[in-house]
């Protein structure tokens, strides 16, 4: 699994340095970060509350990120995440807010 | 019974088995099994899993008598099964024993579908597998393999290979089944609700025909409410179905008009203002301009279009709105009919919506979900190329993950926006599922490499280049699966005995594919520890191992309604209200309210080709189980009287049916239970594969005439847009 991590890393890095991933995210890291990270705190009883995608709409998560502030605005994103981590995790949530156009599916 | 053996032999067989344990399998319910496994609890083991048959997970008690299953019985510990188990499910056990299924990996030796297989190992089958789809990756990019699958407890793991393969070509079975109702609600209320058929008092459906086309939890619910508590049963439909002859009123509704018999309604329950006042004003956008979308949608207007006289449109409008909310408009499981299907399920969800029966007893009701955990696996690289079926820009409100399987048929054919020529498939047999089945045979032939996953020499594998047989339901574990719904539920699909044959669960066929090409470490866990994962999180003490005994898991206490009628609330849609209206369709270019548009009519003599299912063939994949067969051994053609006599047509009579893309014989049934402007036949027959011996050959197969159609929304396919002519084949019957 270590091999696949850093070809993973390098491809992140490379699509970084191009800008293209920087602006566009990947929803599926980010879901990974989001579940690996954030839900150590956010889920239903712990000390950050439950956050899930559908806590906000498209507008406040983008609204969110552009502030870039944690912790009721104690601490900067960028100390929580690295920040291709943070553009993957809101390509996540924004593509999964509460006014999202996900259609459900079934099995 | 065209060969094979029969259900008496098999039981006779089974029995005289059983005999040195003193003990015969039974044909019954829950409480004979119970009784017999009281009696002979020393020597018989019983296993909790879940049905695979149908997508509906159904809790299973397998009963395993010296290593070989010797009966199936519903599992009386699902709320959701509704403590039945039916006809499929119970002849599961046929498949698990079925002298026809594929025993060991298999690579083509001659031409595609000449029926030349070699018998290779495991090993040799997946070096194979691999080798052919790193060579279309290095030619074409993974874009060039096309990944498409159904429903199943073990189909992630083939979506999450397709992606971190890198092509973003996954295609589903919703596409071809009920993309345009799930479409539909999730653009009015945000979600996929259920009906609570249980405690509806008043129910219409449009063709949804549930006594008969499949058996489920909501098919035990409407006996019960429609039999035993004289719940009111509205059903349209061209035929005299099982639904129609159990319903209160029956209407044979012009073919594809729908939307005006329910424009109609919400005319009508608006003029006399019958809705939900208050629902509409506190939960819902765009009412005002629904009242004026439907002023001229009379009636007498709708009568001239669906045959159904104003008076009883009238009254029935009247009727279900003073029901309501214990009265829905049923949308039914397959919903891919008509090019104007999505707004047709739209249409329903807004009178739904307007009379308020949501989220309350009796109506549609937000399905409740039990939390799982999950076990966070490596993410890969998402897929960079489009998707060949334009998804994007074709249908930009559908479902990416499930694509449109016809447009990307189209594409794939014509090799736009790039050559696809790989094809991996799950679990699926195309061949069967999808309309004029030579299209999909020509695409077969067009493609550098076919693998086939299943657990039978189905019609798609026989054309194959590679089949790797999966292990049955019964001979695995899956990972853990939550129904939601009214009464959500966990349940737990674990293996019941060894396999019969060399044959492995797809997680271990898609490792070895992965491992392979450098893509192990995405796959690097056991299902064992997966399912550990799912467990860990659920209410109870030993989660696992309570699942593993009781086979399903369900929160205790009665359903809850009313959680999205809070102050408050946001439904999960753009507006945060109950979208009658939607801005979202207009941007897409679509009607933002459903506008009725007249379905083309058949040609003069031609007639319009339904479709329908029986509950022992619902899906195409049970026309080969021996007890299934027996049942219902072959498929004809519906024909009413007066076009056969016109034709010179009677029963058993070898008729010829013709479309623009094919021709089929079958045996005519003359019958007054259809329309005279429309002809019948059940969906799965005719199959191509020998190796399938009581369905090879056996009746006609429908997608060898359907034409290739679907909804502009959704992109699901439309089966009911085929025009057909039909002939007395002479020369044969005389020769008969």
């Amino acid at each position: 699994m270590r091999g696949t991590m850093k070809a993973a890393a390098a491809v992140v890095a490379l699509t970084f340095a191009s800008g293209f991933a920087l602006a566009q995210g990947s929803a599926n890291k980010g879901r990974f970060h989001f579940k690996k990270s954030c839900k150590s705190c956010h889920v239903k009883g712990a000390e950050g509350g439950e956050i899930t995608p559908l806590s906000k709409t498209q507008e406040q998560w983008k609204r969110y990120f552009a502030k870039g502030v944690h912790n009721k605005g104690t601490q900067k994103l960028t100390d929580v995440l690295p920040a291709e981590q943070l553009q993957d995790v809101q390509k996540f949530l924004v593509d999964h807010a509460a006014d999202s156009p996900q259609p459900e599916t079934c099995g | 019974m065209r060969r094979g053996v029969t259900r008496r032999q098999v039981m006779a067989g089974a029995a005289a088995v059983a005999a040195s344990a003193a003990l015969g399998p039974q044909l019954g319910c829950a409480p004979l099994a119970r009784r017999r496994r009281a009696a002979v609890a020393a020597e018989v083991r019983e296993v909790a899993t879940a049905c695979e048959v149908c997508p509906n997970k159904c809790a299973v008690l397998a009963v395993v008598e010296n290593g070989r299953v010797t009966k199936l019985n519903p599992n009386p510990a699902s709320p959701k099964s509704r403590g039945m188990l039916c006809a499929r499910g119970n002849a599961a056990i046929q498949a698990l024993y079925d002298p026809d299924r594929v025993k060991g990996p298999l690579i083509r030796a001659g031409a595609r579908g000449e029926g030349k297989w070699r018998e290779v190992s495991w090993d040799e089958a997946l070096d194979f597998t691999a080798q052919r789809l790193q060579e279309i990756r290095e030619k074409y990019g993974p874009e060039g393999v096309m990944f498409s699958s159904t429903e199943g407890f073990q189909e992630e793991f083939f979506k999450n290979f397709a992606l971190a393969f890198g092509s973003p070509n996954l295609l589903r079975h919703p596409t071809l089944c009920l993309a345009s109702v799930n479409l539909a609600y999730s653009m009015t209320f945000g979600t996929v609700p259920s009906f609570d058929l249980l405690n509806a008092r008043y129910v219409i459906m449009s063709g949804a025909n549930r006594f008969e086309s499949i058996i489920t939890p909501d098919t035990m619910d409407l006996i019960d409410g429609t039999m035993n508590r004289k719940a009111k049963l509205v059903y349209l439909d061209p035929r005299f179905t099982v639904t129609a002859a159990k319903a209160d009123e029956w209407y044979p509704i012009r073919p594809g008009t729908d939307l005006a018999f329910i424009l109609a309604m919400l005319h009508v329950i608006i003029r006399e203002q019958r809705y939900d006042k208050e629902f509409v004003t506190t939960r819902c956008l765009g009412f005002e301009e629904l009242a004026a979308h439907v002023e001229s949608c009379t009636p007498q207007w709708a009568e001239g279009e669906t045959e159904i006289p104003a008076r009883d449109i009238t009254r029935i409008a009247r009727e279900f709105a003073d029901v309501a909310p214990r009265a829905v408009y049923y949308a039914g499981r397959r919903s891919s009919w008509y090019v104007n299907d999505f707004q047709m399920r739209r249409g329903q969800a807004i009178l739904n919506a307007i009379v308020g029966s949501w989220d309350r007893e009796g109506g549609v009701v937000p399905n409740s979900r039990i939390p799982l955990g999950e076990l966070l696996v490596l993410p890969w690289d998402d897929p960079t190329a489009p998707r060949v079926d334009e998804i994007d820009s074709r249908f930009p409100l559908a479902a990416r993950g499930d694509g449109a399987f016809l447009q990307a048929r189209d594409n794939v054919l014509s090799g736009t926006p790039y050559p696809v020529k790989g094809w991996m498939v799950y679990k699926q047999d195309p061949m069967n599922a999808l309309p004029d089945r030579g299209k999909t045979r020509r695409m077969l032939e067009a493609m550098d490499f076919v693998a086939v996953i299943d657990t039978q020499m189905s019609d798609t594998a026989w054309f194959a280049d590679v089949v790797l047989p999966e292990s049955m339901y019964l001979e695995r574990t899956d990972p853990l699966h939550m129904l939601p719904g009214i009464w959500p539920v966990v349940v737990l699909r674990q293996q019941v005995v060894t396999p019969v044959h060399d044959t492995r669960p797809n997680l271990e066929i898609i490792q070895g594919l992965a491992k392979r090409l450098g893509l192990g470490d995405y796959f690097d866990y056991t299902i064992e520890e997966w399912i550990a994962e799912q467990a860990a999180e659920l209410p109870v003490e030993n989660p696992l191992e309570y699942l593993k005994k009781h086979g399903v898991f369900a929160l205790e206490g009665a359903p809850f309604y009313g959680k999205t009628l809070a102050p408050g609330y946001r439904f999960l849609t753009r507006s945060g209200k109950v979208e009658l209206v939607s801005a979202r369709l207009a941007e897409a270019g679509h009607d933002p309210l459903p506008v009725y548009h007249p379905p083309t009519q058949p040609p003069q003599g031609a007639f319009r080709m339904v479709l329908g299912r029986k509950a022992t063939h619902t899906h195409a994949a049970t026309t080969n189980n021996p007890w299934l067969i027996e049942q219902t051994p072959t498929n004809d053609l519906w024909i009413h009287p007066e076009p056969a006599g016109r034709l010179g047509i009677a029963s058993g009579d070898l008729v010829e049916l013709a479309s623009e893309v094919g021709h089929v014989r079958l045996p005519a049934r003359v019958t007054p239970e259809i329309r005279p402007d429309c002809v019948f036949m059940l969906h799965g027959f005719g199959k191509i594969s020998p190796w399938l011996r009581r369905a090879h050959g056996n009746g006609a197969c429908d997608a060898d005439v359907l034409v290739t159609a679907w909804d502009r929304v959704s992109g699901n396919a439309a089966f009911h847009e085929t025009f057909v002519t039909v002939r007395k084949v002479v020369e044969e019957a005389s020769h008969a």
